[in-house]
């Protein structure tokens, strides 16, 4: 009768720190795109998984790819 | 080389698609004589070519994008943007300064 109420939270680690990236390249769409919602919204920390670190770059990466036409800065919902 | 505060940069631009694709390497070389004769260094010219805009910027949907890699020093980047941005078939550019390769590690704390 009662629900499962509480969920394990998955312990997500930062792909970025466990690769040890230290520059997110604007130029890399694919990578970005993984990265933004399908309206073209920036990803929230507890959806990507990120450190706070590396979602700061990725979110400097997108807005920088955004100024040169690379990523929408909205994309029409289907 | 003897210049004491060479950057390395990384400069975007975005060209009007009507621009024939052949000829954008060398006017873009006109270009860059502002930052040899600035005593800087372009170590790569990379054109894109053609490709869709995600959104449109002056009525254009498509636009030809050219990375260059170089070194220099600030105002000489600072002007050849300048430069660019006066050519009304270049729709947008972006300068980015790339991080430097060598980190001395520093220590973090030290203790007192």
């Amino acid at each position: 009768m009662a629900k499962a109420a509480v969920r394990k939270p998955k312990k997500k680690v930062c792909v970025f720190c466990k690769d040890k990236v230290d520059y997110i390249d604007f130029k890399d769409t694919s990578l970005l795109r993984k990265y933004i919602s399908d309206r073209g919204k920036i990803r929230a920390r507890r959806v990507s998984g990120n450190c706070s670190q590396h979602q700061r770059d990725v979110a400097t990466a997108v807005k920088n790819s955004r100024e040169m036409a690379l990523l929408p800065y909205t994309a029409t919902a289907r | 080389m003897g210049s004491t505060l060479a950057r390395h940069y990384e400069l975007m631009v975005i060209l009007d698609a009507d621009l024939e694709e052949r000829t954008v390497s060398p006017s873009l070389d006109q270009y860059l004589g502002v930052v040899r004769q600035g005593g800087g260094v372009v170590e790569k010219v990379d054109v894109w070519g053609r490709r869709r805009l995600s959104y449109e910027i002056q009525k254009n949907h498509e636009g030809i994008y050219a990375v260059i890699d170089l070194h220099a020093e600030p105002a000489v980047v600072a002007e050849l943007d300048r430069q660019l941005l006066l050519n009304e078939s270049v729709l947008r550019t972006k300068v980015i300064r790339l991080p430097e390769p060598k980190k001395p590690r520093q220590p973090r704390r030290v203790a007192a």
